[in-house]
């Protein structure tokens, strides 16, 4: 006979159920619109490789990016108390709240060609133009992908016992090497699931890259980007690349599996 | 040669400490929550001394009062800390290892060195074996040989025979001794069993609170 905890109501039942069917029915609906005898071809488009390159060398140039920024920020959070850590925090989960196209607003604000308190700066100077160009893409998808990376790892540097770093420092290790030789081993797991995180996050990234670096096709038209403006020209083509991407997830989603959603149990 | 007059934080508290050790091995006795670990930590440079001053091999290492701390990664020392604290990524002859590595020994050559060494002390057979698999006497034995192996200044020992049986205890105490007497280093154990100091040291400080 099942105790009282264990038992689960049937509208608690009832409502898991719809959650799923909620969540499952556009996937299932967009696997239903890709024209499956196509999608080769629609796959190798010329707008649709462009798209999937600059994707992927963006997404990779951000995440690398977000962790040259984000690792010594984790750690600083993690590790250190000063004033003003509260504010840091808020300020690192900020794109994470705020909405994308905001986000590509506020990037405007700071490296936009002409008016940006950066990007002027960079223009008058070096001639360096970060709106409507690739770096604009990068720097777009490191903005909301940063987040997810500090904290995930700020979260990895909390979990690991001082003693392992401290025994190190007794045997002769030094700052950088016990980094290198134990705190990076200790840190592997949140580093990994961070990367992936970040990595999906920029590779998903619309509002923010739209607004600061634009839509144009070969240069700065990402996937979701090219996803949106065949959906008027091209629905079979926007269909094909929603499916690969869908396919990107769920690959991400089983690398992760032991993290969060529990390989075994 | 360790020489530390001074004060040493202990949690909260921070009490007064005059002991010189020479080439010698100075069993520190006192019950559990004294501050004998934290003795430990400070001539580690794990912590600051409140007051006074450190020397080790007749270089001051802490003086508050001059402003001069030493890091731990430039005292030489070799240290079981009382969980051991082996790396739980690594296996037990590359823990036993790391120590000849950090003083600039190749990889090859510091496992070598260190499997030897795993053998004196009867852990040969699970020196392939990753650390968080390995017993509590094992564990201890491999913080053991990673304590002794890089030819340190000073040894410091923190419960160091607590997980090992009482049938290996008296041999795994005999290879400590001999090892510490050949490098003729100084050398510290923390234990609150006084039999236990007995058998090992050649003099006992009481550390009672």
């Amino acid at each position: 006979m099942n105790s009282v905890s264990s038992r689960t109501p049937r509208f608690v039942r009832i409502g898991a159920l719809l959650g799923v069917v909620f969540l499952a029915l556009p996937v299932v609906g967009l696997l239903k619109r890709v024209a499956w005898s196509t999608l080769c071809r629609q796959l190798t488009d010329v707008a649709t490789r462009d798209a999937l390159r600059i994707s992927l060398y963006a997404s990779v140039c951000a995440t690398v990016l977000a962790l040259v920024l984000g690792l010594p920020l984790a750690w600083c959070l993690a590790r250190m108390q000063f004033s003003g850590r509260r504010f840091v925090r808020a300020l690192v989960l900020l794109p994470m709240v705020l909405p994308p196209v905001v986000g590509g607003v506020a990037l405007l604000g700071a490296y936009g060609k002409s008016n940006g308190l950066l990007g002027g700066l960079l223009n008058s100077l070096f001639g360096i133009q970060l709106t409507y160009s690739l770096w604009g893409v990068i720097i777009a998808e490191a903005f909301v992908a940063l987040p997810f990376l500090v904290l995930s790892l700020e979260g990895g540097l909390r979990s690991i016992d001082v003693k392992y770093e401290e025994s190190a420092a007794v045997m002769g290790a030094t700052d950088i090497t016990r980094f290198m030789r134990v705190t990076l081993p200790l840190l592997k797991p949140s580093l990994v699931a961070g990367l992936m995180l970040a990595w999906a996050r920029a590779l998903g990234e619309f509002g923010a890259t739209i607004t600061f670096a634009g839509n144009i096709q070969g240069r700065t038209q990402t996937a979701p980007l090219a996803v949106y403006t065949m959906l008027e020209s091209n629905p079979e083509g926007a269909y094909a690349l929603s499916f690969l991407l869908v396919a990107v997830s769920v690959g991400l989603l089983v690398g992760l599996r032991d993290r969060w959603i529990g390989g075994s149990s | 040669m360790i020489s530390l007059h001074g004060t040493v934080e202990v949690g909260s508290f921070s009490r007064g400490l005059s002991i010189d050790v020479g080439s010698e091995i100075v069993g520190m006795f006192g019950a559990n929550g004294s501050g004998k670990t934290s003795v430990l930590r400070t001539i580690a440079g794990l912590c600051p001394l409140g007051e006074g001053e450190l020397e080790i091999d007749g270089v001051t290492v802490d003086a508050p009062a001059k402003h001069l701390f030493v890091q731990p990664e430039l005292r030489n020392i070799g240290m079981v800390f009382q969980d051991h604290s082996l790396f739980p990524f690594m296996t037990a002859v590359d823990n036993a290892a790391f120590p000849l590595q950090m003083r600039g020994m190749k990889r090859v050559a510091a496992r070598k060195l260190a499997a030897e060494m795993l053998e004196q002390f009867g852990v040969a057979n699970v020196a392939l074996q990753m650390a968080p698999t390995l017993s509590g006497g094992q564990s201890q034995r491999v913080a053991i040989v990673r304590a002794l192996i890089g030819s340190p200044s000073a040894v410091l020992l923190d419960e160091p025979l607590s997980a090992i049986d009482e049938e290996s205890r008296e041999s795994v105490r005999n290879q400590i001794r001999e090892h510490l007497v050949r490098l003729g280093v100084s050398a510290i154990v923390v234990s609150h069993d006084r039999a236990e100091l007995d058998h090992l040291c050649t003099r006992i400080e009481n550390y009672t609170r």
